[in-house]
């Protein structure tokens, strides 16, 4: 179940569309904010809120890499490997994080502290390598850099 | 060249309002209101806009059949997804600019005739995704958007969606379906957007970089905007350059600008004075070019001239330190990540030529396997759903046709040099 | 007109249509996998792929619209690669576990393999591995083998109207889910499993169990569940049935089947099918053979008529049994027992709706073709729950909202939750006023048309305000105006009338102003049938009243025809209604009963009223299939031949008259035959050999069957009046029973829902009586009887889901686990009546509408308490 603030928060979105069913991505991000990832329960929710199937919900859920179905880290580090960032050592950076923190690609850390996300393009290649740890981009990265930033997330 | 879409952005402030009015911004607003829709189309048409999402369609053609259509209301989409690989131009906008792009929409959806807009926000993009949700509340406060604006009696809602990580949502059909609440899946055309998108409604989608031409179009009229750059497809352009090069970023140069140019004159040449191996100049999805191929002007005419395309605008410089094989595979492997699993060529030949690539890169590499690859992504070439299928076989077709000596070396060596 | 030229052929077309249809047409056949023509177009497959003159990519054939002059390539070496190039694709993950996998023959991949396919793989890689679905005790689902043409979820979603799977995840790691991820929670229509071209869902029931190779016989016939009369076909092998599968371009089901249709198929080879008569000896039922069996009943009959009297017999006639069985019952009962005694559970609401409504707008006026139903603009729905009573006609209500139609019900309908209805929910026992209320605002808002006076003379003087409407039933202007305003705007409005209403308190008058609404809106009436034959086995006449084709008893003139017909004279007076005869059992008044196919010790209300009664007759004859709970009670049990192994016609709600045909073998005897075997036995002849024979006699005698022949019925559209005599026309006057007020009411109106809760019969899709309890998948979808509450009730009694609680009423009590259900009325404990010992009936009493002579079932006021 959603909690007040939730359910406050879908109605204001709900009122920018012309149905029900086109705020489905936001409710969906509403209830991964509200449970922390994306389970049965919470598609349940998000289906009784806006009357869409439930099947049909967690379909539409499901398509997308952004919405995470299972439990992480607190902290979700997201790095780009693509192209532009794996010529300038990305892959590089996969290693390190490995052996630094023992972060594998999907894992998380034993202290639930990190999890690491491969990503595809985020549009930082000018200043790459690059990641976001939550919602913070994090460009020309290096080694140094990212102890420097993985220091300030708890 | 005066600068039209990033002007003013050293400013750190220039998302804000004033900033943007400072410099004269929301002005060509006022002058828009005082022509008739049809008029301004006409402008546009003059300027000879094309879009910039990567077709490159005349804007002024979409919009005169949308706004043709009887049915209502009508939606105007911006094409905020930026997803292709390499592009990170329309990012520079919504952050820095993002009072550029409202302008732009309203002035479009009053020469539409849309009272409805989404900007269509990848879900990569938290940070722009504040900076657009301030603007547009700073624009509504301002009275440019709402139902009176300018006092003019014009209707425009904007809203922001976010995507949530779908390369293929940049796709129209993707983008209108994922806009509605449901898998970010092409649909089938026709009906084209146009008479049936958003909601069964006219609708008009347009890359962020597009609708934020308008304010400038409108102030010096089509006429004079359409003398920047070449002749066939006027306009400022913003190239995004990554990869070797001494000073990577986005350039607003003149449509057309040739490849090298960019390179070496704006980017400073290659990175630590090495020496250039291969360039994909408009997006991963667009055919690689061999450095002896890079005079080309980069516009949606004379790119297809040198057997590339403009795309995005999405320079990738690649120096010999590179590993083509790698970069080959690891784009197949984002085209397989992608793919949206509707139809067979793509949901299947991209993974199947990811794992081949990925035996290759690997030295595990077999006789045949090159040619398998061909044969693999001749398959998919013209029998996919949408572009995306076809830019993935495109990709490894021309990694093979420019490089395949290097492709042959891992097969034989098996194991790749650059490890 | 449209000309196109495909492969040099040239083709003209009225309306356009894909190319792919075009081709068809022309008998070109282009290969597909994702398009299916029940469900809209995708587009996925690419396996479709054509040359099209003029524009340089290759198209989908399956998408793309023919327009005037293309020219369009099918068969070119180019579209031959792209085949095995996509085959090849499909193939690469797709396991090749064909001599295991039991689509096998019949998969659409494999044939398109066979034909066009790659004759080695290049693929080296393993193939991808999919999470299992094998959890479902019904639907199997093989993801690996999964092709993701997506027909399965566009049929659960855009023709189903379940949205109960989906595809999951994207690109190569899609496949397809029930939300739960496991088991579905969802119709198990299966109509996912018939479009699926491989074998990706397929059936449990028949897992593993013969190839569609070895299917000895398939047959075409009716389905022996509700009164949509679904045409469906069943596959035999060994004379076990198989499968039951549905065909495209049937009249009324076209391609699709409900859970029980498609599913409900195994009561036939039970183990507990009855073998031999039995006859009681010393209170014990003993084999015995034929010959002992059918000679000790015509003895014992024939001394009860010459001791008693004809009028101390009774027979009860079956919905479940042929027109042919029921054409030969009642002529028996009339030309041999002598006597009208006849009635059938049809009497428990359907019978005396169809009755009252055709007498107001003459005969026919509840049948309705069921497709014609999604063409309406609004359908107005009261009395029950079309997509669980009659689903297949549930799903032309959906397909009417998809398209566009209103959905207005008259209280919460669960399967129609999502489609949009505008609901108005009254108040317990106060749908009467909210009924008077729209009749009200229909009359002032339209007028009376004047067409109609005896009906208008009844209605002229009802006006019920809106405010009464909001003190009475609770419900407000605003959405009472809405609603109105809706249906008064509908230009071809239908009517959906459920059971319940009939079988409600002023259940007749209910029905006058629902045909007043009908009147008013110039609507159509669809009358929901439980059982099969419901509507046959009224034609052939057996009620007490009626003579096959409808013909009143009390008519001499009709009366003649059939004593011309059958050569005797024919008991003039009325007969005994189902409730008359055990009223009589109960006196004693009641010496012996015939009961066919029925079972009236478990489904009629007051089961337990009903068993003490039937004991007190001298001698009853049950025939039937299983030995149940009525049979228990008799004398002699004779055991039928089932669905699916005899001949014969049923007639459905539309009246079209369908051919049963027998499909399995078996040894024994069809219920007519037995019947006719007794008839000899007590010297009537009835010369029969087979089932046509008896349905030639139907269509010399019956006026509306008249010159009907199997050969007719076969060619489909065999809906009556056929060639015989218009359709019976108003005769009588337009009575009603109003009661003035709730027969238990004590407090007024909104007294009698405060703080009581009474006791409601559920109709659940997945059982239909007492048939579908020897079904064992239908068993296992919903395995058995459960009470549902509301959430308040559940609160207020600190009920949890689970709970095992005692449910009573003034005549019993039930234990059973309780469930709880948001969208039951917070006074209702909803119960029902399909599982042994835990019926509903069992704590329901009755009182009879005098008019419609059906059962009110309201007012069973009950208690629930936790037992553990
Ligand atoms: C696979 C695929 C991805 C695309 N991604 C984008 C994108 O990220 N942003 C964009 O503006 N256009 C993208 N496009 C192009 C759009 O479909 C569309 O042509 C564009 O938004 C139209 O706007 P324009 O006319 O202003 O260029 C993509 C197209 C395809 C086939
Ligand atoms: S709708 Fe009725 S007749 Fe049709 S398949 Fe289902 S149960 Fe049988
Ligand atoms: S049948 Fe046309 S694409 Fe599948």
């Amino acid at each position: 179940m959603f909690s007040e603030a939730a359910i406050k928060e879908l109605e204001e979105i709900r009122q920018k569309y012309p149905s029900a069913r086109a705020a489905l991505l936001p409710a969906i991000y509403i209830a991964q904010k509200e449970f922390g990832w994306l389970s049965q329960d919470a598609y349940e929710a998000v289906a009784n809120a806006l009357g869409v199937p439930k099947a049909i919900a967690r379909g539409v859920g499901t398509f997308y890499a952004m919405y995470k179905h299972k439990p992480l880290g607190r902290n979700i580090v997201q790095l780009c490997t693509n192209v532009s960032c794996m010529i300038l050592g990305a892959e590089r950076l996969v290693d390190f994080l490995k052996n630094k923190y023992g972060l594998e690609p999907g894992g998380t850390t034993p202290d639930g502290r990190f999890s690491l996300v491969i990503m595809e393009c985020i549009g930082a290649c000018g200043t790459a390598p690059a990641m976001l740890v939550n919602d913070d981009f994090y460009e020309n990265l290096t080694e140094e850099y990212i102890e420097e930033i993985l220091g300030k997330y708890k | 060249m005066e600068k039209v879409l990033l002007k003013n952005t050293e400013n750190p402030n220039s998302a804000d309002i004033n900033e943007y009015k400072k410099v004269g911004g929301y002005q060509s607003l006022p002058k828009a209101f005082g022509m008739q829709p049809k008029e301004i189309i006409e402008e546009v048409k003059k300027s000879g806009l094309r879009g910039r999402g990567g077709a490159g369609f005349p804007a002024a053609m979409k919009w005169t059949f949308a706004s043709a259509d009887p049915k209502s209301p009508k939606y105007l989409l911006c094409n905020a997804d930026e997803g292709e690989p390499g592009t990170f131009k329309d990012r520079q906008i919504l952050e820095k600019n993002p009072h550029l792009l409202i302008e732009g929409m309203v002035i479009s959806g009053y020469a539409i005739g849309t009272e409805y807009g989404f900007i269509y926000l990848r879900g990569e993009y938290p940070a722009a995704k504040d900076i657009l949700n301030r603007a547009i509340k700073q624009a509504y406060d301002s009275g440019f958007l709402g139902d009176n604006i300018l006092g003019k009696g014009v209707k425009f809602q904007l809203a922001v969606h976010q995507g949530a990580g779908a390369y293929i949502c940049g796709e129209e059909t993707a983008l209108i379906e994922s806009l509605e609440g449901d898998k970010g899946q092409p649909r089938i055309k026709p009906p084209f957007p146009v008479n049936v998108g958003v909601f069964a409604k006219p609708t008009v989608i347009n890359n962020v970089e597009t609708l934020s031409n308008l304010p400038y179009i409108i102030e010096v009229g089509g006429e004079v905007y359409s003398k920047i750059g070449s002749p066939e497809c006027p306009g400022p352009k913003l190239y995004c350059v990554s990869g070797h090069v001494e000073k990577p970023g986005v350039y607003e140069l003149p449509m057309g600008t040739t490849l090298r140019e960019i390179i070496y004159t704006h980017c400073g040449g290659i990175k630590n004075g090495k020496k250039l191996k291969a360039v994909i100049p408009g997006g991963i999805s667009t055919p690689v070019l061999p450095p002896d191929n890079i005079d080309c002007k980069m516009d949606f005419v004379n790119m297809p001239k040198h057997g590339s395309m403009l795309g995005s605008g999405a320079v990738i410089v690649m120096d010999e330190t590179v590993c083509l094989v790698r970069v080959c595979y690891r784009a197949l492997k984002f085209f397989e990540h992608e793919s949206c699993g509707k139809c067979t060529p793509c949901r299947e030949g991209t993974e199947w030529l990811r794992k081949i690539l990925g035996r290759i890169e690997n030295g595990e590499g077999a006789e045949g396997d090159i040619d398998l690859m061909l044969s693999v992504s001749s398959n998919m070439l013209g029998k996919t759903f949408c572009p995306l299928g076809d830019g993935a076989a495109s990709v490894v077709q021309n990694f093979v046709r420019h490089f395949r000596p290097e492709f042959e070396e891992h097969v034989k060596n098996a194991k790749c040099r650059f490890k | 007109m449209i000309t196109i030229t495909i492969n040099g052929k040239e083709i003209k077309l009225e309306k356009p249509v894909t190319v792919l249809e075009a081709a068809k047409s022309a008998g070109i056949k282009i290969p597909t996998l994702c398009s299916h023509e029940q469900l809209e177009k995708y587009g996925g497959c690419r396996l479709c792929l054509v040359e099209v003159e003029k524009i340089p990519r290759l198209q989908t054939a399956c998408t793309l619209m023919v327009a005037d002059g293309m020219v369009i390539k099918t068969e070119t070496e180019q579209i031959a690669d792209v085949r095995r190039g996509i085959l090849e694709f499909l193939l690469i993950n797709h396991p090749l576990d064909c001599p295991y996998c039991d689509k096998a023959g019949e998969c659409e991949l494999q044939d398109l393999v066979v034909k066009y396919g790659p004759a080695t793989s290049r693929f080296k890689e393993k193939k991808r591995k999919v999470p299992g679905g094998l959890e479902d005790p019904i639907l199997v689902r093989n993801m690996e083998r999964c092709i993701v043409c997506t027909r399965c979820v566009r049929m659960c979603e855009g023709v189903q109207g379940a949205s109960a799977i989906a595809v999951i995840n994207r690109g190569g790691h899609s496949h397809i889910e029930p939300f739960s991820g496991g088991r579905f929670d969802c119709e198990y229509c299966g109509n996912c499993v018939s479009v699926c071209p491989v074998g990706s869902i397929m059936s449990r029931l028949h897992r593993h169990s013969y190839r569609p190779w070895q299917l000895m016989s398939e047959t075409e016939t009716i389905c022996p569940y509700c009164g949509v009369g679904c045409t469906l076909v069943v596959q035999v092998r060994d004379d076990i049935i198989k499968r039951v599968v549905p065909r495209i371009g049937t009249p009324v089901n076209n391609g699709l089947l409900c859970s029980r249709g498609r599913f409900g198929y195994e009561f036939v080879g039970s183990k507990e099918r009855l073998t031999t008569p039995l006859i009681k000896k010393n209170g014990m039922l003993e084999q015995a053979t034929w010959e002992e069996a059918i000679s000790l009943v015509a003895k014992r009959l024939g001394e009860i008529k010459d001791n008693f009297g004809s009028s101390a017999m009774g027979g009860i006639a079956s919905p479940r049994c042929t027109n042919e069985d029921n054409y030969v019952f009642q002529k028996f009962m009339r030309v041999v027992l002598e006597t009208n005694n006849i009635d059938s559970t049809a009497r428990t609401g359907f019978a005396g709706a169809q009755g009252f409504i055709e007498n107001i707008f003459g005969q026919g006026a509840t049948a309705n073709i069921i497709p014609g139903l999604s063409n309406s603009d609004a359908v107005f729905i009261i009395g029950g729950d079309p997509t669980a009573i009659n689903p297949i006609l549930g799903l032309q209500i959906r397909a009417c909202s998809r398209g566009g139609g209103n959905i207005l019900t008259i209280g919460h309908i669960k399967g129609l939750e999502k489609f949009n209805p505008v609901v108005l929910k009254p108040e317990f026992y106060s749908e009467t006023v909210l009924l008077e209320g729209i009749v009200s605002a229909l009359k002032n808002k339209k007028g009376l048309p004047g067409s109609n006076q005896k009906l208008e003379a009844k209605v002229k003087g009802i006006n019920t305000a809106v405010e009464e409407i909001g003190e009475k039933c609770g419900i407000t202007e605003e959405d009472f105006t809405k609603f109105i305003e809706i249906l008064s705007e509908s230009s071809t409005p239908s009517i959906v009338i459920g059971k319940e209403i009939a079988q409600s308190s002023g259940g007749s008058y209910k029905l006058l102003l629902i045909s007043a609404i009908n009147y008013l809106m110039n609507a159509r009436i669809y009358l929901l049938s439980e059982r099969a034959n419901e509507q046959g086995l009224l034609d052939m006449g057996c009620a007490p009243d009626l003579l096959p084709g409808y013909r009143t008893l009390t008519f001499a003139e009709f009366r003649k025809r059939y004593e011309t017909a059958w050569k005797v004279s024919l008991p003039e007076k009325t007969g005994l209604s189902i409730f008359e005869m055990i009223d009589a059992a109960k006196n004693g008044s009641l010496k012996a009963v015939y009961i066919m196919g029925e079972n009236p010790v478990f489904n009629l209300p007051n089961s337990k009223a009903v068993e003490e009664a039937l004991k007190n007759i001298d001698f009853i004859v049950v025939q039937d299939i299983f030995l149940t709970e009525t049979g228990k009670l008799a004398d002699v049990v004779l055991p039928a031949l089932s669905w699916s192994e005899k001949d014969g016609t049923f007639t459905n709600m539309e009246r079209r008259i369908q051919r049963l045909r027998k499909a399995v073998n078996r040894e024994g005897m069809e219920d007519w035959m037995i019947i006719a075997e007794i008839s000899k036995n007590m010297g009537a002849k009835f010369n029969y050999s087979e089932a046509e024979d008896v349905f030639k006699e139907i269509a010399r005698v019956s006026p509306l069957y008249r010159d009907m022949t199997y050969e007719e019925i076969e060619k489909g559209d065999a809906i009556y009046p056929y060639k015989g005599e218009p359709l019976r026309g108003v005769t009588e006057e337009i009575q009603v029973h109003n009661p003035p007020e709730p027969p238990l009411s004590k407090g007024g109106l909104r007294g009698i829902a405060a703080g009581k809760l009474y006791l409601r019969l559920e109709r659940p899709l997945f059982h239909s009586g007492t048939l579908s309890r020897k079904a064992p998948a239908l068993v296992n979808i919903y395995p058995e009887a459960v009470a549902r509450i509301s959430l308040a009730t559940a609160k207020s009694l600190s009920l949890k889901a689970g709970d095992i609680v005692k449910v009573s009423t003034k005549i019993g009590s039930l234990e059973l686990p309780v469930e709880i259900d948001k969208k039951v009325d917070s006074s209702a404990i909803m119960l029902s009546n399909n599982f042994e010992d835990k019926g509903a009936f069992s704590l329901m009493e009755y009182t009879i509408d005098p008019v419609i002579k059906a059962p009110c079932l309201d007012g069973n006021e009950a208690k629930i308490e936790k037992v553990k």
